[in-house]
């Protein structure tokens, strides 16, 4: 049991606050680790990349290195990297980059010091930001109700399937794919055969985690053609499992569900926004008046939401 | 009759559960108000109350119902009325997956459409729901009644061991080890009572009745594969 939540605002605004209170009222679906997917202003050029040392102590020479990675790749930090100053030994990392000559082989080469500092996301806006603990704890370590931006996502964990840790907590990263993230409710019964598949086709994966292998999977699927309403529709012949997932990119949030209709989501959908959870309990901590609440209960189902950069470029 | 007003809101679950039980004390109906689709609202309820939820409930709400008389404004969260014995709950708007699972006895009434897995393993009382019932509907039932106005989304009944499931509305599918047959005269009359009762009386209704074709009663491994869904 886990609990997802999406959220998208009609103009950029407090998405991080939202979300943290969308999480927060499903707290109980699950604690063992909680994160955000937030997309905030874009840049122009340039990526922020979000990334989690495992040792405090040797942060500063496991940057030095990651700088030397980039370097050799065309890229350089466009400003000094800032991290959270708290006492855990895991640290998160914020840094600001110039384009690498390819991202793919820029990201295969920092991998080699994934056991030290793992990139956790890559994006013009998206920062996925990760903890142990709930979501008020982790809200309040990493200042996540600050984050001003545009839509969202966020995950409540209780680990099923793979070990708890910060690095394995949600969401995931489509790696190597810009602007691409993930939250998952469920488990994927057909994990390894994908995943196989997916690494013969060069694609690497940081944890044994069904949701990161999701992640790609739609994003390999959009990268050979496919919108994203097209790939989420054919995840649900092609994964098995029971799942419900939302994947987010700069333009849009999409969901899929699973053939069994075992896994909720609920969402209120008003004036150009969304906000979406697994319990509808949650959608009424941002919207605290009577409004309709949409059910997806459905088997098979999915949608793409619009997120507002797409309307603003419309 | 007094009418008592308890306001929802972030009041624990456990007290306002016990604030609902001592207003009843002092008379009923009691009223509840900023619900806030929290769950487990109206559990363990005494017999005879009479509560009203304004707005939406989240998970089983009115869950082991033992006679009192649950309105809920508009929707309902999953297993609304899971495992009741008697009594009577009122979904005003749509009742969330798996409403009734379980129930033993007694009345739900859903005036909208119902989700996946309505009635899913009832031992008896009766589910009318005005609107359409979800996927896997009646799934596993055992006893009880099972009415849907609307009719039913795919893989109706499915796996049905005993009971029955009615609709007057199309049906996307039947699952398996079901059989559809013509109601005797008296049992539809006996429907039509019961939705007479609740102001849904229609004598023009087609009726469809689906129950159990029992071969799965003597389940042998070797035939798994007739079975399989996949």
């Amino acid at each position: 049991m886990c609990g997802i939540a999406g959220r998208i605002l009609s103009t950029p605004g407090a998405v991080g606050a939202d979300l943290v209170a969308l999480m927060d009222a499903q707290v109980h679906r699950g604690a063992d680790s909680t994160g955000f997917a937030l997309y905030g202003a874009p840049l122009e050029t340039g990526f922020v990349v979000r990334a989690m040392a495992s040792d405090r102590a040797k942060l500063s020479a496991d940057l030095d290195e990651f700088h030397a990675i980039l370097k050799a790749h065309g890229s350089d930090f466009l400003a000094e990297p800032t991290w959270d100053d708290a006492d855990s030994a895991h640290v998160s990392t914020r840094m600001v980059i110039a384009e690498p000559n390819s991202m793919a082989a820029w990201v295969r080469d920092a991998d080699t010091m994934a056991d030290r500092l793992e990139i956790q996301s890559v994006g013009r806006s998206l920062e996925i930001i990760k903890d142990l603990g709930g979501a008020a704890a982790v809200a309040d370590k990493h200042g996540v109700r600050d984050f001003h931006g545009s839509h969202g996502l966020g995950h409540a964990r209780l680990a099923t399937e793979s070990s708890v840790s910060p690095t394995a907590s949600h969401p995931f990263w489509a790696r190597p794919f810009a602007d691409v993230a993930i939250v998952h409710n469920g488990q994927i019964t057909n994990y390894f055969t994908w995943r196989e598949r997916l690494e013969r086709a060069g694609y690497r994966f940081m944890t044994e985690n069904d949701s990161e292998l999701i992640a790609v999977w739609i994003s390999d699927r959009m990268s050979r053609g496919m919108n994203q309403a097209q790939a989420l529709r054919q995840s649900i012949d092609e994964i098995d499992g029971v799942f419900t997932f939302l994947i987010a990119d700069r333009e849009s949030i999409g969901f899929a569900k699973d053939r069994w209709a075992i896994k909720p989501l609920v969402s209120v959908e008003l004036d150009g926004e969304l906000a979406a959870a697994t319990e509808e309990q949650a959608v009424r901590t941002v919207y605290r008046d009577e409004v309709d609440v949409i059910n997806y209960d459905g088997p098979g189902m999915t949608m793409t939401w619009p997120t507002g950069v797409d309307r603003a470029a419309a | 009759m007094s009418d008592l007003v308890i306001t929802a809101g972030d009041l624990p679950i456990r007290a306002l559960n016990r604030a609902i039980r001592d207003a009843l004390a002092a008379g009923d109906p009691v009223t509840v108000r900023d619900t806030r689709s929290r769950h487990n609202l109206g559990i363990g309820l005494p017999v005879g109350a009479r509560v009203s939820f304004e707005g939406s409930v989240g998970y089983y709400c009115g869950g082991l119902n033992d006679g009192a008389h649950i309105e809920i404004e508009r929707n309902a969260g999953w297993g609304v009325g899971e495992a009741m014995a008697k009594g009577e709950i009122v979904v005003g708007g749509y009742a969330g997956m798996a409403a009734g699972a379980s129930m033993r006895g007694g009345l739900i009434h859903v005036k909208g459409d119902a989700g996946p897995r309505c009635g899913v393993a009832m031992k008896g009382g009766d589910i009318i729901v005005e609107g359409r019932i979800g996927y896997l509907s009646g799934f596993m039932a055992h006893a009880g009644r099972l009415i849907a106005l609307g009719g039913a989304a795919g893989a109706c009944a499915d796996s049905l061991w005993g009971g029955e499931v009615w609709t007057a509305g199309p049906i996307e599918s039947l699952g398996v080890d079901t059989k559809v047959v013509e109601p005797e005269p008296d049992e539809v009359a006996s429907v039509e009572a019961l939705l007479a009762g609740r102001g849904l009386g229609d004598s023009s209704r087609a009726w469809r009745k689906i129950v159990s074709a029992e071969q799965l009663w003597h389940f042998e491994s070797r035939d798994a594969s007739a079975w399989l869904m996949i």
